[in-house]
């Protein structure tokens, strides 16, 4: 696939979720198309649509009506199960809140979704250490989450989102817990995956600082797309 | 995929260590209850075990027909044990026994438990092969009870005691004791303890046996001295049990006996000994009625509850955490593998710690349960105990976390992620 061809495709999307007798509509009728290898940031309003939309390219939700295609599969179409199989390979998922098991160590958290793939135990290792390295974090392989700064579990998050090398990453709000220069930290190891790895990334954030890292923004309000923003980045 | 297995086995022994308090009551609260259900259990299946015919090991008890407490003359025995056949082709017994039964106490100014002692009375050659369970003693322990037998056999005076009643009565192998008769009025004896039942014989940790011929022999020279024969000097046995092949032999053998013009007065019955027991305790019936029907599955429901309860919370607090599992890829059955992982481990574990440490402490330490029903005194925990400890923790940890093992795969990762408001 090459880069200017979209890897994310929503076509006339629309979601509404039933409250009693009363329809909210979070998405009506959105199409967005994200090529391959772009860094993209979803802004808006709290309830614009934009972590919804979120959820459905990452497959964890279902459009009501609409199609959403990631590389050559419609995701929107598949089952519980085939979802999950899917976002084993293809999606990595970056939360604001890490959200790591706080039970388990730094290296066993990244390890966890390599338990869902044909591995050996080396390749395992080999796997976790790469994405440890890359995040930079390989002196910290034995401590839990409660041993970690908020900026360090965030880059066990990260090092987890990308150990399985998945087609997509989906951050959302990554440096919403962080304070600034955490915040900062995360934002450059984003940038420097996506220039290196030419990982295709989709930000939901609230932050304009953290937004300008992205080289497309789309701003959302009331589920509709109002606004886009594309930017010539210098990069170091 | 053993390496993945390990993985996940290690991340359930992580959870279950996450809340060690929770956990810990949970275990503690299976234990408790797997240790009722396996001393219930413990007492319905030796129950059981005596109910229940052999098929090879077929014995057939010959008492008085019309009178409980069964009375019969010294006489019938030695016709008995050739089944009162006189045709050729009529069935034979294989082996024998005649039971009486002796007591008395120690003190007859001093009524107590302690003093009181009961021996089963009976012809010391058949103690090995005619005692339920004695001819399934190790080779150590059944060269003992063999040279306890030879001893008994040689010394009519001799006896053998169970260690428990032996501790009872403060006294020790070789010792002398002199017993006041309860049982048969004015015939006290003075024995010697020659042995004890070995450990291994639990069932009979309370039990006293002694040479039938000392008691005959007794009972003559009460005749001899008081010139008239002992009010019990007619019919001193209770009973003769018989050993057959099958069933088969048996109804012919029940046919020869109650035919036979020598057990007329008194009449004999002739029934299957596992038949003789479920009569004797019909008495009880409601009592085991309540103890298998409402008892052990009320137990078992509680049991269910309390691990449905600790799951149930546990599962509520990591809704989270499960849907975090379901965004990486865990598909439902991952995460429903997971939660029954946690419970069964803990059912499992604690079943098998309770029953085992049951087995240990009631059987070593207590000397069974004292559940004093017909003439069994005591029961015991069976060696498989710890296999109803396993199979009772995991079925009832089981059943009680499918509920909330459904709810954690039914976790809707939209639903736990929504922001809308």
């Amino acid at each position: 696939m090459s880069d200017s061809e979209p890897i994310v495709r929503v076509v006339g999307v629309h979601k509404y979720f039933t409250r009693g007798a009363e329809r909210v509509d979070v998405l009506q009728n959105l199409s967005v198309d994200v090529p391959n290898g772009e860094f993209l940031a979803l802004m808006g309003p709290s309830g614009s649509g934009k972590t919804t939309l979120l959820n459905l390219i990452a497959g964890l939700d279902t459009p009501s009506e609409g199609e959403v295609w990631v590389g050559d599969e419609l995701i929107s179409a598949m089952s519980e199960a085939q979802l999950a199989r899917w976002r084993t390979r293809s999606i990595g998922f970056i939360f604001q809140f890490y959200h790591l098991l706080p039970v388990l160590s730094a290296y066993e958290n990244v390890e966890l979704p390599l338990l869902l793939l044909p591995l050996t135990t080396a390749q395992r290792r080999a796997q976790v250490t790469t994405a440890m390295e890359l995040v930079g974090l390989t002196d910290r392989l034995s401590h839990r989450p409660g041993q970690l700064s908020g900026g360090q579990q965030q880059r066990v998050g990260i090092a987890r989102a990308i150990v399985t090398d998945p087609t997509l990453i989906v951050a959302d709000e990554p440096t919403g817990d962080l304070d600034a220069r955490s915040a900062d930290e995360i934002l450059k190891l984003l940038d420097e995956l996506q220039r290196s790895l030419q990982k295709t990334i989709i930000m939901v954030t609230h932050d304009p600082k953290a937004a300008e890292r992205a080289q497309r923004i789309l701003h959302l309000e009331k589920g509709q797309l109002v606004e886009q923003t594309v930017r010539q980045l210098e990069r170091a | 995929m053993l390496g993945h297995l390990a993985k996940f086995l290690v991340i359930i022994f992580k959870n279950v260590r996450r809340n060690l308090v929770r956990s810990t009551l949970t275990s503690l609260g299976t234990m408790v209850l797997v240790l009722v259900v396996t001393s219930v259990w413990s007492v319905l299946s030796f129950i059981d075990a005596q109910t229940s015919e052999k098929a090879n090991d077929f014995k057939v008890l010959v008492t008085e027909k019309n009178k409980a407490p069964s009375r019969l003359p010294y006489a019938y025995s030695s016709s008995l044990r050739e089944g009162a056949a006189r045709n050729p082709g009529d069935v034979r017994p294989t082996d024998y026994m005649t039971w009486a039964f002796y007591g008395g106490t120690l003190d007859p100014t001093k009524m107590t438990r302690e003093n009181f002692i009961f021996l089963i009375a009976g012809e010391a050659e058949k103690v090995p092969t005619m005692m339920d369970e004695l001819d399934q003693l190790g080779p150590a322990d059944k060269e003992r009870l063999m040279a306890a037998v030879e001893k008994m056999k040689r010394q009519r005076n001799g006896c053998v005691i169970g260690p428990t009643q032996l501790k009872t009565m403060n006294k020790r192998v070789g010792d002398r004791i002199k017993i006041s008769g309860l049982i048969f009025k004015g015939i006290d004896l003075e024995f010697e303890i020659v042995d004890t039942f070995p450990d291994a014989a639990q069932r009979y940790a309370q039990t006293s046996i002694m040479n039938i011929e000392y008691l005959l022999a007794a009972l003559d020279e009460y005749k001899v001295k008081n010139k008239k024969p002992h009010p019990q000097g007619a019919a001193p046995i209770a009973f003769v049990v018989l050993r057959v092949n099958n069933r088969q032999e048996f109804e012919r053998l029940a046919e020869q006996i109650t035919a036979s013009p020598l057990y007329t007065s008194p009449a004999v019955r002739c029934e299957s000994q596992a038949s003789a027991i479920s009569s004797f305790l019909e008495a009880y019936k409601d009592i085991f009625w309540g103890m298998r029907w409402l008892l052990a599955p009320a137990v078992l429901v509680t049991l269910s509850l309390v691990i449905a309860n600790a799951i149930s919370i546990s599962v509520r607090e990591r809704r989270m955490e499960i849907a975090v599992l379901k965004v990486l890829g865990f598909r439902p059955g991952h995460v429903m593998m997971l939660v029954l992982g946690e419970a069964l481990l803990i059912g499992a574990a604690s079943g098998v710690f309770s029953a085992g440490a049951a087995y240990l402490l009631i059987n070593k330490g207590a000397g069974g349960i004292p559940f004093p029903i017909a003439w069994f005194q005591r029961f015991f925990i069976p060696d498989q105990a710890p296999l109803w400890g396993l199979a009772v923790g995991a079925g009832t940890a089981f059943v009680g976390c499918i509920i909330p093992a459904w709810s954690a795969r039914s976790v809707r990762v939209a639903d736990v992620f929504s922001k809308i408001a």
